[in-house]
Order: C-alpha cells, then sequence, then structure tokens
C-alpha cells in the first residue's frame, strides 16, 4: 500500500518547495535544510563530556500533585495534625530516610530509588507563589516567575539555542495533541502527536490519484504569499503543516523498528511512555519528550483518586525504564515529573486539599546520582497555610540543562542558579 | 491601519456590505452555511441580518431532547440499595450498570449537541452555548451524572443572551458545577476554595483583582450551596442551612455575613467584572487581544445595560471593527467550528453528527470535556503538528467517509458528500467550477494565482477558461485539497 511517499523523495520535493517560494520564511528554509542535517552530523556539538545523544523525558502532573501525601515527613507530627483524614499512617510509608518516605502507591519507584535510579527534590518552588493553576503552571513553562513577557518556554529556548539536532522539527515531541509552552520555540521546531497511524494525512482513494493529490498538497501549504488570511497565521499554519508531514514519515518509521516485550500498565501515561520509548527505540532525533498526567486537583475525595494517580505514575515509569533497559538505551534518558503547585498543608472538609506552593520534584533514570535532596519544608512554619520553599524550581532546570544537556543555564534561564547535584 | 472603532458599520461605495461581508457575519456570530444562507443575509442588509441572528425567539427552535429515565431509576435504586444495606455483590452490580449508563448517555448527549450545532435554526444561540460551556466550563469525567451536563447546556441556552450576573448566580446553583468545582462539600468550618477561586479568576474577575484571603472568604460564603436527590433519581439544589457559615466576612473591602449571593453582587460592583466578559465576548467573536479602548467602550455598555449580553452582542456585530480586514479571515476556527461549518456548508443531515464528534474530538475539542476550568485553546493554541494533519484529514472523511484514528462501525453511519451537486451545470470551466465551490467552502476568501493553479490541475486544467468535465473523482479532489490548505484553517 502506498500512503505517502518515501523520504528520499521527501527530501527532494521537499527542498523544491523552498526553492519555489521566494519569500520563504527562514524557518521553512531550516526545516528543508535539517533533511539533511541527520542526528550523526549535528552541526553544533555540545559542551565537552555530555554526551549529544542525551534525551530528556518531562512529565507533568497537571492540577498540582499533593506533595505532602507523595512523599511524607512521617516522623513530624504536625503532619498527622494538619491531615486527620488524609494522612497516610507512618507504618504503611515506604521508607526512604528516619524521617521521610514515600507514598505506598509509589512501591515501583521505591525499588527504582533503592537502586539509584531516582533522585527526590524537596521543596521546589518559587518565590511569591501563584495558587492559580494557570499562572504558576505558565511559570513553570517559561521559567519566569518574575513575569517579564517571555513568550517561548524553558525547553523551547533551549532549543533555540543550537543544541544538537536543533534544526530537526522532532528535536522536542509531545505525546498528545497540544504543544506545551515549555517546549514552544523562536525557530518553530518542536512536534506533537497523537498516534503514529494518525499522523499522517490521508490522500483521496477515489480522487484523481494519491501521487498527483501529494503533489498538489505541497503546492498548497508551499510558503509564499497568500492573497486571503492574516499573514502570520497563514505562514504558522503552513510551517506547522509542512513540520507535520515531515515528522510524519520519519516517526511511524522510527516507531516501526520498535520491538517491544516489555509490558505497560493500561494508563494515559503507560500509552505517552511507551510511545516515546518506541521513538527513542528508533533513533528519532529528539532530545527533549513530553507527556502528560492530568487529575492531581483534588478538592475532594482525595483518598482513591491521588493513590490511583501515583500508582499510574510509578508504574509506567517502571516499565518504561524497563523497556529502555531491554533497549539499551537507559543511560541516555533522564527524567523529570514536576506539578504546578503542591497542596496546602492541611486537609479541608471535603476529604481534599486546597491548592499550595512548595512540593517534592521526582526524577528518574540510571545516568542520575540517585537519593533525596533540599529538605522537607517547616509544617508549622508556614505563610498563609503554605509551605516555605527550599530549592528554587529554576536550579532543578540549570542542573538539566548544563549537566545533562551540556546548554548554558544562565544564558536560556537569564540569571544563575545554584546546582543541585543529582547528576 | 485606521484605530479600530467599535461605532457602528455604516456601508459606503467604498466598503459596501457585500457578499464577504455577510458571510463573515454568518461564521463569526452563527455556524456558517450553504451560499443559499449567505445570500439571504445579504440581502436584508447589515441591521436586519444582526437582528434576525439575534432575535432568535422568534424562529421555532429544535426539540428534540434527550432521554434519562433509565439512568435516573438506576440512581433511585442504588439510594434504595444503601439505605436498605444491600450485598456488596448487589452494590457493585448496580455501581456497574450505573458506570456503563453514564458513559454511554453521556456519548448520547455529546451527538445530541453536535446534531443541534448541524441543525440549528438558531445559530448564534447554539454558538453562545458553545461560548458559555468554554467560559463556565464543567465536564466529565469530574461530573460523572451525564443529566447534571446536559442540564446545564440547556441553562447555557436559556440564557444565551440573556443577563450575564444572574447567569453566574444560576451556574453557582448548577448541579454540574456544584460538582465540577465541589462546592457539594464546601462545608462550615473547613471551607473548600475551588469554586470561589475559579468564580474570581476565572469566571468573574481574572487574576490580580483579588487576594488569597478574598478567596477564603468567599468560601466560607459558599459553604452549605450544595445537591439533594430527589425520589425519582433526580437531583436539585439545595441549601444546607447546617453547613453555612453564617459568621461576618470580609471580602473585597466590605464586610458582613455574606452568603453566595451577597458575594456575587459584589463581584459585580467591582470595576474588573464589568471589563470581564466583553473582553472574553470580544476574543471569541472578533480577535485576540482587543485594545483597551474597545474593552473600556465595551465595559461602558455592559454596566449601563445592567451586565446584559445582548446589548453587549449587538454593539460588537454591528461595529466597524467587526467588519474591518483586520478582523476578518483572521481566526483559528476551533474543531467545533470547523466541523460544523463545513457540514451546514454542504448541508449535510444532522446523522453525521456521531462521526463529526469524533472529529472534533481528535482535533482536540471534545464537547463536554474540556481539558480543565480554564476551558477551550484559542486561537493558535488550536494547532499543532498533530491536530493539523487531522483537520486536513476531515476532507477526506466528508468525500470518501475516511478518517485515521475514527472506528470503522462509526465511519458506517456518515454518508460522504455528494460532490457533483455541489457543481451547476452552468459552470463550464476551470474558474466557473472552482468558483462555485470557493462560493461554498471558502466565502469571502480570494486564492493567490499558485494555489488556483494547483486547485486547477485537479480539475484537469491549466487555466481557468479552460473547458472542464467536473467529474466525482475531480471534484472530490479539489474538496479535499481545499479543506487541506491553511486557508480553510481560518474564518
Amino acid at each position: 500500500m502506498r500512503q505517502g511517499m518515501t523520504r528520499r523523495e521527501f527530501v527532494k520535493k521537499g527542498l523544491t518547495i523552498v526553492a519555489m517560494g521566494a519569500t520563504a520564511p527562514s524557518f521553512l528554509a531550516r526545516t528543508a535544510l535539517a533533511l539533511n542535517n541527520p542526528w550523526d552530523l549535528a552541526q553544533v556539538q555540545s559542551r565537552p563530556g555530555v554526551p549529544d545523544e542525551r534525551i530528556l523525558v518531562v512529565i507533568q502532573m497537571g492540577g498540582g500533585n499533593d506533595g505532602l501525601n507523595t512523599v511524607i515527613p512521617f516522623s513530624d507530627d504536625a503532619y498527622y495534625r494538619a491531615r486527620p483524614t488524609l494522612a497516610v499512617p507512618a507504618k504503611d510509608v515506604l521508607r526512604l530516610t528516619e524521617a521521610t518516605g514515600f507514598h505506598p502507591s509509589l512501591a515501583a519507584l521505591r525499588d527504582l530509588y533503592d537502586r539509584g535510579a531516582v533522585a527526590v527534590i524537596q521543596g521546589v518552588g518559587y518565590p511569591n507563589p501563584s495558587r492559580s493553576h494557570f499562572r504558576s503552571m505558565e511559570i513553570w513553562h517559561t521559567a519566569d516567575p518574575e513575569g517579564r513577557v517571555v513568550r517561548y518556554g524553558w525547553i523551547g529556548r533551549y532549543f533555540d539555542s543550537k543544541c544538537p539536532v536543533c534544526e530537526q522539527p522532532t528535536v522536542g515531541v509531545n505525546a498528545g495533541p497540544s504543544l506545551p509552552l515549555a517546549m514552544q520555540a523562536s525557530s518553530g521546531q518542536g512536534i506533537a502527536l497523537q498516534t503514529p497511524q494518525t499522523f499522517q494525512w490521508m490522500p483521496s482513494q477515489r480522487g484523481i490519484g494519491a501521487e498527483q493529490e501529494w503533489d498538489l498538497f505541497r503546492l498548497l501549504n508551499a510558503p509564499g504569499s497568500s492573497a486571503s488570511g492574516e499573514p502570520d497565521t497563514i505562514d504558522f499554519l503552513r510551517h506547522t503543516a509542512m513540520n507535520a508531514v515531515l515528522s510524519s514519515e520519519r516517526v511511524r518509521e522510527a516507531v516501526g523498528k520498535y520491538r517491544g516485550g516489555v509490558e505497560y500498565p493500561n494508563s494515559r501515561l503507560g500509552a505517552s511512555l511507551k510511545l516515546i520509548a518506541q521513538m527513542i527505540a528508533g533513533h528519532l532525533p529528539t532530545k527533549v519528550y513530553y507527556a502528560h498526567m492530568t487529575g492531581f486537583d483534588t478538592h475532594a475525595a482525595q483518598r482513591g483518586a491521588h493513590e490511583a494517580l501515583l500508582r499510574e505514575l510509578a508504574e509506567a515509569v517502571a516499565a518504561f525504564l524497563r523497556d529502555l533497559e531491554v533497549q539499551g538505551n537507559a543511560s541516555r534518558v533522564l527524567g523529570l515529573a514536576f506539578s504546578e503547585f503542591g497542596r496546602r498543608v492541611a486537609e479541608n472538609g471535603s476529604g481534599g486539599t486546597d491548592h499550595g506552593t512548595a512540593a517534592p520534584l521526582l526524577l528518574f533514570g540510571q545516568g542520575l546520582k540517585g537519593g533525596l535532596y533540599g529538605q522537607q519544608p517547616s509544617l508549622t512554619d508556614l505563610v498563609d497555610g503554605d509551605m516555605k520553599h527550599a530549592i528554587d524550581f529554576r536550579s532543578v532546570y540549570a542542573t538539566v540543562l548544563e549537566r545533562w544537556l551540556g546548554a548554558d543555564p544562565a544564558a536560556i534561564l537569564g540569571a544563575p542558579f545554584e546546582r543541585v547535584p543529582f547528576v | 491601519m485606521a484605530e479600530p472603532l467599535l461605532r457602528a458599520f455604516r456601508p459606503s461605495a467604498a466598503n459596501p456590505w457585500d457578499a464577504a461581508k455577510a458571510a463573515h457575519l454568518l461564521h463569526r456570530a452563527g455556524l456558517g452555511g450553504p451560499p443559499e444562507e449567505v445570500q439571504r443575509l445579504l440581502a436584508l442588509g447589515v441591521e436586519a441580518a444582526v437582528d434576525e441572528l439575534l432575535n432568535y425567539e422568534r424562529i421555532p427552535d429544535l426539540t428534540e431532547a434527550v432521554e434519562f429515565s433509565e439512568l435516573r431509576r438506576a440512581y433511585a435504586d442504588a439510594f434504595a440499595l444503601r439505605r436498605a444495606g444491600g450485598s456488596d455483590q448487589a452494590r457493585r452490580d448496580l455501581q456497574g450498570r450505573i458506570n456503563r449508563l453514564q458513559r454511554e448517555k453521556l456519548q448520547e448527549v455529546r451527538i445530541w449537541w453536535m446534531a443541534r450545532l448541524v441543525a440549528t435554526p438558531r445559530p448564534l444561540q447554539e454558538k453562545m452555548v458553545l461560548f458559555w460551556h468554554g467560559l463556565l466550563v464543567s465536564g466529565f469525567p469530574d461530573v460523572q451524572n451525564p443529566e447534571f451536563l446536559y442540564m446545564q447546556n440547556h441553562l447555557f441556552r436559556r440564557q444565551a443572551t440573556g443577563n450575564f450576573k444572574q447567569l453566574v448566580l444560576e451556574v453557582s446553583r448548577d448541579p454540574a458545577m456544584l460538582t465540577y468545582l465541589d462546592n457539594n462539600s464546601n462545608r462550615k468550618g473547613k471551607p473548600n476554595e475551588n469554586y470561589a477561586r475559579e468564580l474570581l479568576e476565572l469566571f468573574t474577575l481574572g487574576v490580580g483583582h483579588y487576594t488569597e484571603q478574598d478567596i477564603r472568604e468567599a468560601a466560607r460564603a459558599f459553604t452549605g450551596w450544595t445537591l439533594r436527590p430527589t425520589p425519582s433519581g433526580e437531583f436539585e439544589f439545595f441549601f444546607n442551612a447546617g453547613q453555612h457559615d453564617d459568621g461576618p466576612k470580609t471580602f473585597l473591602g466590605r464586610r458582613g455575613p455574606f452568603d453566595g449571593a451577597d458575594i456575587i453582587d459584589i463581584i459585580f460592583e467591582q470595576p474588573a467584572a464589568a471589563r470581564w466578559l466583553p473582553r472574553r465576548l470580544f476574543e471569541y467573536l472578533v480577535y485576540l487581544q482587543p485594545e483597551e479602548h474597545l474593552v473600556d467602550e465595551l465595559a461602558r455598555i455592559f454596566r449601563r445595560e445592567n451586565f446584559e449580553v445582548r446589548p453587549l452582542l449587538r454593539a460588537l456585530l454591528t461595529s466597524e471593527v467587526f467588519y474591518s480586514p483586520r478582523t476578518r479571515r483572521s481566526q483559528v476556527k476551533s474543531p467545533v467550528e470547523l466541523v460544523v461549518g463545513t457540514a451546514r456548508a454542504l448541508r449535510m443531515p444532522p446523522t453525521a453528527a456521531a462521526a463529526l464528534l469524533l472529529a472534533a474530538d481528535r482535533m482536540g475539542q471534545m464537547l463536554l470535556m474540556p481539558p480543565n476550568v480554564g476551558g477551550w485553546p484559542r486561537g493558535r493554541a488550536w494547532v499543532t503538528t498533530a491536530t493539523i494533519l487531522e483537520r486536513y484529514n476531515l476532507g477526506s472523511l466528508i468525500t470518501e467517509g475516511r478518517m485515521p484514528g475514527l472506528p470503522p462501525r462509526l465511519l458506517e453511519t456518515i454518508r460522504p458528500v455528494e460532490v457533483t451537486g455541489l457543481v451547476p451545470p452552468t459552470a463550464r470551466t476551470a474558474g466557473e467550477v472552482l468558483a462555485a465551490i470557493m462560493d461554498r467552502l471558502l466565502p469571502g476568501a480570494a486564492m493567490d494565482q499558485k494555489r488556483q493553479f494547483a486547485l486547477w490541475r485537479a480539475l484537469g486544467a491549466n487555466r481557468a477558461s479552460d473547458p472542464v468535465e467536473a467529474t466525482p473523482q475531480r471534484v472530490r479532489s479539489v474538496l479535499h485539497l481545499l479543506m487541506s490548505m491553511p486557508e480553510y484553517q481560518l474564518t
């Protein structure tokens, strides 16, 4: 069956498109040129000592994860006083130290922790915390709590800093339909996809013929002037369409190489991480993958819902790392799981918790130095009922950017931040 | 470019009321339609066309309703079982049945709404229901009972162009909202802040116009606003005085033993409340990030009219800025606008709703299942590499009943458009055939030479004047290609 065209054909035709459009925006020219710039020919090397094949996987825990019931200060009476119905009994906590342990639903992560493949950064937050989901998420995505006008994300700015393979649309891949602000770059690189099967344009079966339709499709989506429609938006749509068509075949080709054999839990995160593992197996030229969980906004009846979410996280991550090990890619991948804020220390009257501030952040992978970093913020010395953060999240980003991805964090984050020695 | 103005659009020889502007009105204030509809609005003139869209009560509404008796009976059985202390097995069985019914009914309600969007003779009303659903957000699975979402949908329809303050009060007592933002368990002594926060942040004022303390106090005022089941398996708003905190509260600088209705009164005394909805409405119907002087003017109208929505709509839809070149063809269609507009332009029957619904789902807009309390994306955020291919594949769904990701049993329900009927027999050249198709799918849009050439090629021609035979194959390809263009994504 002939659905699209071969990569070679597209290289040829993609370049033709650019040649045709006299006014091709530079990003389109870059997209086409990038086809001749596969992984091993990366024009820009990262700093010495940091291997170029490293990958970052970000998991967004949307809604505000209850950090206190994730990494639990089980020796602190204040925890039990503040949470008469929601506190996890000390005997059930999976102990990491004399004072701190995982929620019992994180059993799969506890095994990884014991093998040095999980780092927990405690008390992560930022000054003057916002308790709005949208504002706080924006702050985490832009790494800009001061609210300067930042249009691109922290990962997008890393792409713009000319990382290896940054000329490729697939330098960043989001599992799911949206492109997170964190990944938005001035170069317009970074793609989103739902499933490889649906990530393709389908020409008519009973039309003038697939080959001719493809040719005309490319003409209709080529850069150039437009007689109708707001020109910037039309350019953006053409650029997106072209990135999609360019990446579509590559992604499906990469995923086709995946052998499988590792069983993933039947969950949204499980499916996303499996898709990411497939693309890693196929050596897609990608530096950052992004996956989503939602449902952490547990204002009411938190107990069962939060337990299920933590289990989904732990089991999907464990399967993912197992898969990477089988593939021989385990040392290439660092995972980072974050949420826009933690929750209030005291529970409310609905068996839930309202929006809070500082919370732990989780990192995983064979390439990191596992353990506990930072410290649990006091549960009695509070501001408006919420904890004071101990570590700025941008310190975590700075560490990842410098020591994992080999980039210059001060240039990307706009200021120097201390490193956290998990890499 | 001239400063955008809210003053009334007065057609002139240089800037006439023409088919392009009539089509613009039909798409922005309505849900699109076939060329005959554009011609009708054109003949009415701008004032009468806006009046007709706005005063939709004169047009008989669709009457089809969704039936919930089976689900209600199952809920009633569950209460009875709980009271009687039935066995665990019996409870589990009943819960399983309820879960299944909830899923089936939810899908039925979603399809019902899509069919309405496709067939309604009152497009502006339905467009406003979509607006309210995206502003005063509730959704599955946080709201498990699909009847709640159905009732809320009717509330939005009843108040589509009514009084915003009244709507905020009604939505604060609405079962779907009470469940979605947990106010149904907001109790005296240990308040739940969820509703109070989003009411201030997302529904009425916006970040920066209240403090964390205001949220806590507002949450106290809404304690005891909850739901109760009726013996028939329905639910209704219930003020539980025993759970209401009637102590004094300090909210936005005022002090008193406020309840939720007082909080809403105080909110609407704030200057920010008069600006919030006009800005959102402008962004929905005109363009994103309006100039502040336009918001100021709309806020004045809104306050003067005591928060009635219809005068705001009239001011917007008759304004110079609404018909300006800056506004026209600048907006990215939402997935629902894209699929519904296509269906209406091609006069597809409402039986296509199930497939259209899933197509919009795949493009990122799942009716009654919004991504979070912030509602839908807007503008360019609708379009990613993932969704642009789904959007482009809509052409294939319409012309051939095929689309990747849609289950085959569903595709059987959609009847591909009879493509040859779209080209009048008088159209004999490539230019005439393309003009007829553009008139239907991209009314008011022009196409540059290069793209026109590509579409003539699909008709087997090289020039506009070349005589062509509009075979089904060719017309199918032209339709699909036209819908696989950036220009088709804009309105």
